[in-house]
């Protein structure tokens, strides 16, 4: 009885849909999601970024990249590729972390990454996101 | 989960309870779960009530756990041969979006093809395009935990890693239980009621009391990525036609589930390769980079799903059922069987109501509207706790993440602001923390309460230092810390076999090295 009396309710308002959906003209409806959600940290990645996302998020915290160039702003780089990269989501609400203090040779810390993490592109990525 | 709110709601109606936890706390079917508060727009196809009933739960649950919650806003992409059209699944959304304001989320919104790789520039190009879906994530330990936290402040005493092996009776009356606690010992509790809340190990509870509940146990497995890989949760369709998810929780993302009868041994669950290839397989159709991408481990639990011959195991309800023992010859004993997270509180307050009803106590049930613990008073903005501790904004997120409002006084009650996990991160004076009051008794049980080694060094970087600030809260010698990592790294690896392939040798590469000496 549940399961035919939730069919029956589905399949009226599958019709209503399709008459709607007939008599609306529809409008995009990316921009509003994207707003929906931006309080939320919840924003998407530009295509480049999903390109390189897999790499990006290659650290495997082993901390060479300290050795090679110590920090960027207040943050050592192996937090910047191994939970910066990770959470970032939250980023918004960390920026304080990322300013201020040195600006690292990424060069020289992706050239001592044995993983090959670009870290120029994770530090670009994670800065954009944490600028909100 | 659900024994925790029992524990909760019986103590806030004022009752003197006992709560004994065979693991830790969350360590079960819950801890396995894909970490959602979710209405179940699928169970509209079955039975509108439990989805109405799911989401007017999770709607008490995410105001009552307000510093845990956090919304997951899901792509639903539709392919050309998928099972249901798109006009189908943006009715579904339609119907779906009546029961979104009892859990307060937002309604559901349709994106052609090209807005949805705008959205998702990972998803396929065999697109037809894709509706959202708006769900809550949850961490289930911390939820569970919490429940068990406010119980205690409340009068409860509650013991985790303590086994009941008997109940015991006096006639046809069950009056308490034997158990064994988490150094050995044997005790003994009497009670007017014992209530049953042991998820897929109800039927063996109950049969100590000589009383039959049959279940249909399914087992779900997920793989574990120990990032983000995208900001939206995705769906797929399965080779069976089943759907699957994958959501990004804080700093890791989920993929799964399955969904399989088990038979096996509760206590001995594994994950097998093809279970993992299913779900790849899932994914790759609408996600095809998903195999760049490095798991660190698995996950698997069982369900504690109610009996029903004749079904798939996809199609068998999320109902739930308080079974009053008294007619089976054990006066005083109570089972609660089925339900899932979403309705823990729900179904917690019907047992509660149960047992009140045997007691004949009047008290009304308060937990849809007393906050849980860190959940009393508004958030002070991360970048402010960490500048006033001394530690990144970062930790100071997560921080707040696990303990809300009262994550000063986490920091309050050490000197030291360092951080031990780099990866979450996570502070030394978490973790002691953790030990001092949060019944840490183990690796496992920290990597549940505070999330140590749950990021991509899988805690190559953080288990041995971790031990010692631990070790040092619980007084181990030095080869009792040994002894602790050895076993969670252990205890680890059966959850990372599955999932180890490429480059993920070069993370196993770099643990074996940090540890070695330990296997």
């Amino acid at each position: 009885m549940g399961r035919a009396d939730s069919l029956a309710k589905l399949a009226w308002a599958y019709g209503l849909h399709l008459t709607r959906r007939r008599l609306t003209r529809p409008k995009s409806q990316l921009p509003a999601l994207i707003e929906m959600y931006k309080p939320n940290g919840i924003r998407p990645l530009t295509p480049t970024e999903r390109e390189l996302h897999p790499r990006l998020i290659g650290c495997i915290n082993c901390g060479l990249c300290a050795l090679a160039a110590g920090r960027l702003g207040k943050t050592r780089l192996p937090d910047l590729a191994s939970s910066y990269m990770r959470l970032y989501a939250r980023l918004a609400d960390a920026s304080s972390d990322l300013e201020g203090g040195d600006e690292a040779d990424l060069e020289a810390a992706s050239a001592a990454c044995p993983v090959g993490l670009p870290l120029a592109d994770v530090a670009a990525v994670v800065r954009r996101l944490a600028a909100g | 989960m659900t024994g925790a709110g029992i524990a909760r709601d019986l103590s806030l109606r004022g009752l003197s309870v006992l709560l004994l936890e065979k693991g830790d706390w969350g360590a079960g079917t819950s801890g396995s779960s894909t970490w959602m508060i979710h209405g179940g727009p699928r169970y509209l196809e079955f039975d509108w009530d439990t989805t109405r009933r799911s989401s007017e739960d999770a709607g008490f649950i995410v105001t009552i756990a307000r510093h845990m919650v956090y919304r997951v806003a899901f792509l639903l992409p539709i392919l050309p041969h998928d099972r249901n059209n798109i006009e189908r699944m943006e009715t579904a959304m339609e119907v779906y979006d009546r029961f979104q304001p009892l859990k307060k989320s937002n309604p559901h919104v349709r994106l052609t093809a090209d807005e949805a790789r705008q959205a998702e520039p990972g998803l396929t190009s065999d697109l037809v395009g894709a509706v959202t879906l708006e769900e809550w994530g949850v961490d289930p330990h911390r939820l569970v935990f919490a429940n068990v936290q406010d119980a205690m402040a409340n009068g409860a005493r509650a013991m985790n890693h303590t086994r009941v092996i008997e109940l015991l009776r006096d006639g046809a009356n069950v009056i308490g239980v034997r158990y064994r606690a988490a150094d050995g010992s044997l005790s003994e509790a009497r009670a007017k009621v014992v209530v049953n809340a042991a998820g897929p190990w109800v039927p063996e509870v109950s049969r100590m009391a000589g009383a039959n509940v049959q279940l249909r146990p399914a087992k779900g497995i997920h793989i574990v990525y120990p990032h983000r890989i995208s900001n939206f949760g995705l769906s797929a369709e399965t080779v069976d036609g089943r759907d699957v998810l994958m959501v990004s929780h804080g700093g890791f993302t989920l993929l799964g589930t399955t969904d399989d009868d088990f038979y096996g041994d509760l206590d001995s669950v594994d994950v097998h390769g093809d279970e993992v290839d299913y779900l790849l397989q899932a994914f790759e159709r609408i996600f095809p980079a998903i195999r760049n991408y490095r798991p660190v481990r698995t996950t698997t639990g069982v369900r504690p799903t109610l009996f029903k011959w004749r079904r798939y195991e996809d199609e068998l309800s999320r109902r739930y059922q308080v079974i009053d023992h008294s007619a089976d010859g054990a006066e005083g004993f109570i089972t609660i069987a089925g339900g899932k997270l979403s309705m823990y509180r729900l179904m917690a307050e019907e047992t509660s109501d149960a047992v009140c009803r045997k007691l004949g106590h009047q008290a009304p049930c308060t937990t849809a509207v007393r906050p849980l613990p860190g959940s009393e008073s508004e958030l002070e903005p991360a970048a402010e706790l960490g500048q006033r501790f001394g530690i990144p904004a970062l930790a100071a997120i997560k921080l707040q993440s696990r303990h809300g409002s009262r994550a000063g006084d986490v920091l309050d009650k050490s000197d030291a602001g360092r951080i031990v996990c780099r990866c979450e991160p996570l502070t030394e004076s978490e973790l002691a923390y953790a030990a001092r009051h949060e019944q840490v008794r183990t690796l496992a049980d920290a990597f549940r309460r505070v999330g140590i080694a749950a990021g991509p060094c899988a805690g190559a970087a953080c288990v041995m230092r971790s031990a010692e600030i631990i070790g040092r809260q619980l007084g181990w010698s030095a080869s009792q810390r040994f002894d602790a990592v050895r076993e969670f790294v252990q205890g680890s690896w059966l959850g990372r076999a599955p999932v180890l392939g490429h480059s993920g040798w070069a993370q196993e590469e770099l643990a074996q090295g940090a540890l070695r000496g330990l296997h």
